[in-house]
C-alpha cells in the first residue's frame, strides 16, 4: 500500500513538473505577455526584515509603473526569489529564476557575496543584473557585461564619512584626528576596514582601533570596552540590525559616549532601529541613501507610507529607483532580449526625472553607468553620479544633516545617546 | 583588569543563558535521545510571549515568567502527546530529526507571519538602569536575569533530584524499560520532560527579552550554541551541559578580551575540537 502510495505521489509531482515546465514555455515573447523581473533578497533568514523593506519600494514602483501601462502595454510582473541570505542558496535561486521562471532581468541582490554569485549566473544566461543596494567595490571588477551597479560603491560611502567627519571637526572647531572601527567579519565589514585604512591618511586621520565581530553575536561587551579602551574621536559603524541594536544597547549600559557615531547604513538605517533602541540613540549618525526629510519623492513616500504604514527606508527608495531604471531599459530596448536591455542600461543617461515617471527620488539627480577608476582599480558599470547624505537621529528620527548646503539642521556634537 | 572583570561577568551572565538552553535539550535527549532541533525556537516563542504579554496586557517581563512558563509547558505537552510520542515508536532517527526541524520551521515562519520580520524591544522604567559593582558596569536587567537564571538553575537541579517527578525523569533517562518495570508511565515522563525542556527555553526567553532584541531567527544563534553545549557536556548530562554552558560564555567573552574580537569565534571553535579530541584519546587509553 505505501508502495502504491509512494508511487502515485512520484507520479503527481512529476506531472507537476512537466506542467510547470510547459506552461513557461509557452510564455514566449509575444509582446503582450509580462516582463519579468527577478527580485533575489532574502524574504527568510536573519536578513528578512531588510529583504522586506526592499520588496516593498519594488512592488510599490511596479504597481505604479502598471496601473500607467506598464512598459508599452506590457505589465512587469515580479517573480521572488528568497536567497535566504544564503550565498549556497543565491546560485540555485538564480539558475531557477532563469530557466524555469524565464524573467528577462534579475534584480538584486543584497549581500554582496550573493550578488557576485548571481552576476555570475547572468552573465552565463546573459540576462542583465542590475543591484540596487549591493554596495562592495570588487563587484564592479570582473568585467561583468550584463551586471549593472546603481548604488554608490563602498569606498564612496566611506569616503563621505571621512569627508563629513572633516566638515564636522572643521565646523565645531574640535578637528577628529582618532578614529575607531566597528565591523563585522563578513564582506562588507571587511571593505569598511579597507576602505577606512585608504582614506585615513589622505584626511589625516590615524586609526586607533579596529575592532570585528561575528555577525549574530550574543553579547558585545568586551568589543564595546576595547573601542572604550582607545578613546577615539568617532567611530565607524558597518553593522546588520541585530549587531546595530545590540551594539547602542551595550554603550548604554557601559555608560561610554563616544562624540561622533557614524555608521555606514545598513542595520542602523534599518526602520526598526530607532523603535528598538529609543532614548539611547540620540545622535548616532548614519549614510543614508534617502531620508524621508529630503526635498525630493515627498509624494511617492506619503503613497507609500499610506500603503505600508512606514516611510520609505534608503532601501526601499533604492529599489523603488532600480525597477524604474529596468522599465525605462525594457522601454528603450523595445525587445525583452537579454543583449538590447543589456545595451539599453548600458547606453541609459537619466537626468532630473525618469521618462515618463517620477523624478529620480536618491540624492543624486542623474543616473548613467560608465567605467571609473578607485585607488588604481578599475571598475566597470557603476552608477557614475550616486552619492550619499549623512543623517543623525535626533528627537527620535534620522535628520539629514551632512552635506552641510543641502541639510537644514544642526549637528549635535558630541553625540547625546538620549 | 575592571575590562577583564567586566569582561567575566558578561560571560558569566551570556554563559548562563547558553546553560539553560543546552540543559533542557540535555533533559530531553536524555529521556527520549532525540536532538530537540527547535529548541532555538522554544526559545524564539518565549521571548514573544514576553513582548506580547508586555506589549498588549502591561506585564512586566520578568513577572510573566510564570505564565511563558505556563503556555510553553503545556505546548511542548502539546507536540510531545500529538506529534512526538507516536514518532518515537517508529524507532527511526531521521524522522524524528525532520519533525522537529520542522516544527522549527513552522514556527519561525508563523512568528514571521504574525510578528513581520521587524527587530523588537521591549522597554521599562527600569531598563536603562545600571549598577557598578566596584569596577563592574551591569544594567538592572542583566542584574535581575542573572539571579534569574541562579535560581532556575538551582529549581531544575533540586527538582530532578528530589522531587517524585524528577526522580521518575531521571529513572527513564537512565533506563528506560527498567523504569516502566517498575510500573513509571514513560509515556507520561515524556510529556513532563519534552514540557519541562520547552519551559527551560522560554525562561531563557523572557530573561534575554529586555537587554537583546525579538525577532523570528532570534534561536538560531542559542540553539547553535547550545547544541555545542550539549556536545561537549556529554549528551544527556545535565551537570555537564550547566558547566559546558558557562565555560563556552567565558571563552566567548574572554577570548574577544584577549585573543581579540575578530578571533572570537575561532577561538572558541578550536577549543572545542581540542576538547574532543582529548576526551577521546582519554577514552581510548582508558579501554
Amino acid at each position: 500500500m505505501k508502495k502504491i502510495l509512494s508511487i502515485a505521489l512520484i507520479a503527481i509531482i512529476a506531472s507537476a513538473m512537466v506542467f510547470a515546465g510547459g506552461s513557461s514555455e509557452s510564455a514566449a515573447d509575444d509582446g503582450t505577455s509580462p516582463i519579468k523581473i527577478g527580485a533575489m533578497y532574502a524574504l527568510s533568514g536573519t536578513n528578512a526584515a531588510i529583504g522586506t523593506n526592499i520588496m516593498r519600494g519594488v512592488d510599490f514602483a511596479v504597481e505604479m509603473i502598471n496601473e500607467q501601462g506598464g512598459v508599452n502595454g506590457r505589465p512587469i510582473e515580479i517573480v521572488r526569489g528568497d536567497t535566504q541570505g544564503d550565498p549556497k542558496v543565491g546560485r540555485s535561486v538564480a539558475e531557477r529564476l532563469i530557466t524555469q521562471d524565464g524573467v528577462h532581468a534579475i534584480l538584486g541582490c543584497h549581500q554582496s557575496t550573493i550578488t557576485q554569485i548571481v552576476a555570475q549566473v547572468c552573465e552565463q544566461y546573459q540576462i542583465p543584473e542590475l543591484t540596487a543596494i549591493s554596495t562592495v567595490d570588487n563587484l564592479s571588477t570582473f568585467g561583468f557585461k550584463y551586471f549593472f551597479r546603481m548604488c554608490p560603491m563602498n569606498s564612496i560611502y566611506v569616503e563621505n564619512q571621512f569627508m563629513y567627519l572633516e566638515d564636522l571637526g572643521n565646523q565645531k572647531g574640535t578637528p577628529i584626528k582618532r578614529i575607531a572601527i566597528f565591523a563585522d567579519n563578513s564582506n562588507i565589514g571587511q571593505e569598511l576596514i579597507r576602505c577606512a585604512r585608504l582614506f585615513a591618511p589622505k584626511y589625516g586621520m590615524e586609526i586607533v582601533a579596529e575592532v570585528q565581530y561575528n555577525s549574530g553575536a550574543t553579547d558585545l561587551t568586551s568589543e564595546v570596552l576595547s573601542i572604550k579602551a582607545a578613546n577615539p574621536d568617532a567611530v565607524l559603524c558597518e553593522s546588520y540590525i541585530n549587531d546595530a541594536i545590540l551594539f547602542t544597547k551595550t554603550l548604554a549600559e557601559q555608560g561610554y559616549q563616544p562624540p561622533v557615531v557614524v555608521a555606514k547604513a545598513n542595520g542602523f538605517a534599518d526602520p526598526s532601529y530607532i523603535p528598538a533602541t529609543e532614548g539611547i540613540s540620540n545622535g548616532i549618525a548614519s549614510v543614508v541613501e534617502w531620508n524621508p526629510d529630503l526635498t525630493k519623492g515627498q509624494e511617492i513616500n506619503a503613497a507609500f507610507k499610506e500603503k505600508y504604514g512606514v516611510d520609505m527606508n534608503g532601501h526601499s527608495a533604492e529599489s523603488f529607483t532600480a525597477i524604474w531604471i529596468l522599465k525605462t531599459a525594457f522601454e528603450q530596448a523595445g525587445t525583452t532580449d537579454g543583449t538590447a536591455v543589456r545595451d539599453a542600461l548600458a547606453s541609459m543617461d537619466i537626468q532630473g526625472s525618469f521618462p515618463n515617471g517620477p523624478e529620480i527620488i536618491l540624492p543624486y539627480d542623474r543616473i548613467k553607468f560608465g567605467d571609473m577608476e578607485v585607488d588604481g582599480t578599475a571598475h566597470t558599470q557603476n552608477n557614475l553620479y550616486a552619492s550619499v547624505a549623512i543623517a543623525q537621529i535626533q528627537d527620535g528620527e534620522y535628520k539629514t544633516v551632512w552635506p552641510f548646503e543641502v541639510s537644514s539642521t544642526e549637528v549635535q556634537y558630541p553625540a547625546e545617546f538620549k | 583588569m575592571e575590562i577583564f572583570l567586566q569582561a567575566c561577568v558578561n560571560g558569566l551572565l551570556i554563559g548562563g543563558f547558553y546553560s539553560l538552553m543546552g540543559m533542557g535539550q540535555n533533559i530531553i535527549f536524555g529521556v527520549m535521545k532525540i536532538i530537540n532541533f527547535c529548541h532555538g525556537e522554544m526559545l524564539m516563542i518565549g521571548m514573544y510571549l514576553t513582548f506580547v504579554f508586555n506589549t498588549y496586557l502591561g506585564l512586566d517581563p520578568y513577572l510573566s515568567i510564570p505564565l511563558v512558563v505556563i503556555v510553553m509547558f503545556a505546548l511542548g505537552a502539546l507536540i510531545q502527546h500529538t506529534l512526538i510520542t507516536p514518532s518515537l515508536g517508529t524507532k527511526s532517527f531521521t524522522n524524528l530529526l525532520f519533525l522537529t526541524v520542522g516544527l522549527g520551521m513552522l514556527f519561525q515562519n508563523l512568528a514571521l507571519v504574525i510578528f513581520s520580520p521587524n527587530y523588537r524591544t521591549i522597554t521599562t522604567s527600569y531598563s536603562t538602569k545600571t549598577l557598578s559593582l566596584g569596577p563592574v558596569t551591569m544594567s538592572l536587567p542583566k542584574m535581575i536575569s542573572f539571579i534569574g537564571l541562579i535560581i532556575v538553575t538551582v529549581a531544575l537541579f533540586w527538582f530532578l533530584r528530589y522531587t517524585p517527578t524528577g526522580k521518575k525523569i531521571r529513572a527513564v533517562s537512565q533506563n528506560p524499560i527498567g523504569a516502566e518495570v517498575v510500573g513509571i508511565n514513560a509515556k507520561r515522563i515524556y510529556i513532563i520532560t519534552y514540557g519541562l525542556g520547552c519551559a527551560l527555553a522560554g525562561i531563557a526567553g523572557a530573561l534575554l527579552t529586555l537587554f537583546y532584541m525579538v525577532y523570528p531567527m532570534v534561536g538560531a544563534s542559542f540553539s547553535f550554541k547550545a547544541l555545542i553545549v550539549v556536545v561537549v557536556g556529554g549528551f544527556g548530562s545535565i551537570q555537564g551541559a550547566f558547566f559546558a554552558g558557562i565555560f563556552l560564555g567565558l571563552l566567548e567573552t574572554l577570548s574577544s578580551l584577549i585573543v581579540g574580537p575578530t578571533y572570537r569565534d575561532l577561538t572558541v571553535f578550536v577549543t572545542f575540537i581540542v576538547i574532543l579530541v582529548v576526551r577521546q584519546m582519554i577514552k581510548l587509553r582508558r579501554r
